[in-house]
């Protein structure tokens, strides 16, 4: 009695489990009626839109669009749990930055074969992050050339021009924190914020050498980055407000913090989280190590990849394509995201040339164009970016606020990203 | 509401007795069909949601991510049972994180509880006054949620705007939230201040069924109010103490929302390693499932066996 009470019991387990599971897992493909459906994840604002036109031009394919939360916020995560458990869209918005640490994981689908004949659509650097030994794992959408935000108010009324190199900013550090103990020149960098600092001096954090990953996050060239800012912190000349926090929004506003050196998508984060700063604001090109130079570094940039099991692959590549390259569509990203096109054949978009009133009626986009013309190529991202971000940013974090220094970061930041690497069995080149 | 005790009691008492043997087959025939209709959607969603898991937990946590070269092709989990374990063992990230929620608890657990009786036996006395109103009040930081409740706590201690350190300025105060030695104690200020409350009521309700014969003849006997709190109403709820507190011991080894939400403001002092549920979390977000099960293994397997260490030694208490 008691033996098939027990069996019941476990039947109906297996069976509420079973339905539990089905009623997850769906499949990806042709509907054999022709037409090819394919489900896209992705959080830009403006993408839901973007999608609804699409399949109005294109009665042949469907693509269904899930709204999920930013990468880093848990959208990455729900990717790669959806990989494994074999129910993942055909197309999801990733980083570039995430995007060898999806290869990594074998989260992505190579779809070379469709997309080669394409690559001249996109600016080569874009092209590049895209691309991962001899596979191509989606289209690139957006970059993130970089350049100097400053308060113009604050730096009008001590005289100040905006720094042509690294060494006036620093001097313009001193002057500003001098003018009023309360305003500092600039927050905090960490992770993918500073790792544009990085950029733009031709250090890279990883390299591929052969079928060995070169973790170079404390090269000489990253360690000039990280000295030269460790002044400005030994000088007390950098503000204790986080990034992206609320302190950090009240000091852009009042012009405690006086510039950000960040990507062209922070005009869209301070327009929108500073709205106390409109008219005050401006933007200049990046200060450069030497006078002269032209060096830009890039952070941030997100591309359409197609993720592993995705069965119609040709349809996936048409509307990731046509993502990045159309025109009315695109310039529509442009107001909603401020994204800033990696298609060669959209820098000349009418949204590009507005003057905006919250920038003093400057046509920032113009400095952007330069910039993104001239950031140096060869940066290569690692297998593991969560981790090495996470270390980095525990690191960080406490040589901002003085405890420790940006050079013991890197360096501890790499010795646990190569220990991690061995760990997992991946081979690095010493 | 107490209960007047004797006679219900009584009242309840005389039952009519079934005479044994007559009824049973009837009887067990549809007690096994009760037991099934009320017991099966507990076991079916016990099976799923927790014993499933946790088996799957272990399981996977005796495999290794096998990666090779570059690591582009898929990863293989190869089964290697110790492998994880002793590289849990030797992560010092994630053996200070242990070391730091036994502190969290050793500290944290008495003196939340110590304030959830003291205010629960303060609610229960004779002269108490407005009852309602101080039991809400206790009870109120609990109805918020633990990730709200953390960001307000992390906008009273973010070092550019705190409004504490502001009004302590003039005093010539100021208080370090972030120093390395202070913000495990900020984290416990918000764990105490959502969780007393909700601690007593537990206790409060416990009260509430003492008899009231027994503080009758306590007071008869001339004890004084704090004489009654020490000797009849503390022993009394020793069942509830011994609860709450193992409950609290779980929390501690739980201890994630709090600092999750405070780490960004830290200025590094929360490393994304603080607590060990945050080290698994950062195993998953590498990409290392398996060794962030064989993290969630290990804790769960020392809080098991302090929760069962705890209940044997309070109970010998009981029995002696």
């Amino acid at each position: 009695m008691k033996a098939s009470r027990t069996r019941t019991a476990g039947t109906a387990a297996i069976a509420a489990l079973a339905l539990a599971l089905t009623g997850c897992s769906s499949t990806e493909g042709d509907s054999g009626t022709g037409s090819q459906e394919l489900t896209f994840w992705g959080w830009s604002p403006g993408y839901a839109d973007a999608v609804k036109a699409f399949n109005k031009s294109h009665p042949d394919i469907k693509v269904t669009y899930q709204e999920v939360q930013p990468g880093a916020k848990g959208g990455y995560q729900k990717m790669l749990n959806a990989v494994q458990a074999g129910n993942a869209p055909c197309l999801a918005q990733v980083g570039y930055e995430t995007l060898s640490s999806f290869a990594a994981q074998g989260a992505l689908q190579d779809v070379r074969e469709h997309a080669e004949g394409e690559a001249s659509d996109f600016q080569p650097a874009a092209w590049q992050s895209v691309q991962l030994g001899d596979a191509v794992y989606g289209a690139p959408v957006d970059t993130g050339p970089m350049a100097l935000f400053y308060n113009k108010k604050v730096y009008d009324s001590l005289g100040l021009k905006p720094p042509a190199t690294w060494d006036e900013y620093q001097e313009q550090a001193e002057r500003i924190h001098a003018s009023d103990p309360d305003r500092y020149i600039s927050s905090p960098y960490l992770n993918y914020d500073y790792a544009g600092l990085s950029w733009q001096t031709g250090a890279s954090w990883f390299g591929v050498k052969g079928d060995s990953w070169k973790v170079d996050l404390a090269s000489e060239a990253n360690q000039k980055v990280a000295a030269y800012w460790q002044g400005l912190v030994d000088g007390g000349l950098i503000s204790g407000a986080p990034m992206y926090d609320q302190a950090w929004y009240a000091g852009l506003g009042s012009g405690n913090i006086a510039t950000v050196v960040g990507a062209v998508w922070q005009a869209g984060v301070i327009k929108g989280g500073v709205k106390d700063g409109a008219g005050d604001w401006a933007v200049a090109p990046m200060p450069q190590w030497k006078a002269g130079e032209k060096a830009v570094g890039n952070a941030g940039g997100s591309a359409t990849a197609v993720l592993k099991g995705c069965k119609p692959t040709e349809a996936a590549w048409t509307f990731a394509h046509w993502l990045s390259t159309d025109r009315t569509t695109y310039g529509d990203l442009v107001t909603k995201a401020s994204l800033y096109p990696a298609a060669v054949g959209l820098l000349d978009l009418p949204q590009l040339q507005v003057k905006d009133p919250y920038f003093g009626g400057q046509p920032i986009y113009d400095v952007f164009a330069d910039a993104a013309a001239e950031v140096t190529p060869g940066w290569t991202w690692g297998p593991i970016m969560t981790k090495t971000t996470t270390d980095l940013d525990d690191a960080l974090g406490k040589a901002w606020a003085g405890k420790g220094s940006l050079k013991d970061a890197l360096v501890t930041t790499r010795s646990k990203t190569v220990a991690e690497l061995k760990n997992q069995g991946l081979k690095v080149a010493e | 509401m107490r209960p007047t005790g004797t006679a219900e009691q009584t009242a309840a008492a005389p039952k009519p007795a079934v005479p044994p043997g007559k009824r049973r087959g009837r009887e067990t025939a549809l007690g096994r069909r009760t037991l099934l209709l009320f017991g099966g959607p507990f076991a079916v969603l016990f099976a799923a949601m927790y014993v499933a898991p946790l088996l799957y937990a272990t399981v996977s946590s005796l495999f290794v991510v096998k990666r090779s070269g570059l690591g582009l092709a898929p990863p293989t989990r190869e089964f290697e049972p110790l492998h994880n374990f002793a590289q849990a063992f030797g992560d010092h990230d994630f053996l200070a994180g242990l070391a730091r929620v036994g502190l969290f608890a050793v500290v944290q657990v008495p003196l939340m509880l110590g304030l959830a009786l003291g205010l629960a036996l303060l609610l229960d006395s004779r002269s108490a006054r407005a009852k309602g109103f101080f039991r809400l009040g206790a009870f109120l930081p609990y109805a918020i949620p633990g990730v709200s409740a953390a960001l307000v706590w992390s906008f009273m201690y973010s070092s550019e705007s705190s409004p504490i350190n502001h009004l302590l300025e003039p005093l010539g105060v100021h208080i370090p939230f972030f120093a390395n030695g202070a913000v495990l104690w900020s984290v416990a200020n918000i764990v105490t201040w959502s969780w007393t409350g909700y601690n007593m009521i537990i206790i409060y309700s416990a009260l509430q069924t003492i008899p009231a014969e027994v503080l009758e003849a306590a007071k008869m006997d001339g004890a004084s109010a704090l004489r009654t709190a020490w000797s009849v109403k503390i022993p009394a709820v020793r069942g509830s103490l011994v609860l709450t507190t193992v409950f609290s011991i779980i929390g501690s080894a739980q201890l994630f929302n709090e600092p999750a939400v405070l780490q960004p403001i830290s200025s590094g002092a929360i490393s994304s390693t603080f607590t060990p549920i945050m080290s698994a979390q950062a195993a998953v977000a590498a990409g290392n499932y398996p060794y962030a099960a064989a993290q969630s293994v290990v804790l769960a397997l020392a809080v098991g066996v302090l929760s069962f260490v705890f209940f044997k030694l309070t109970s010998r208490g009981e029995n002696a």
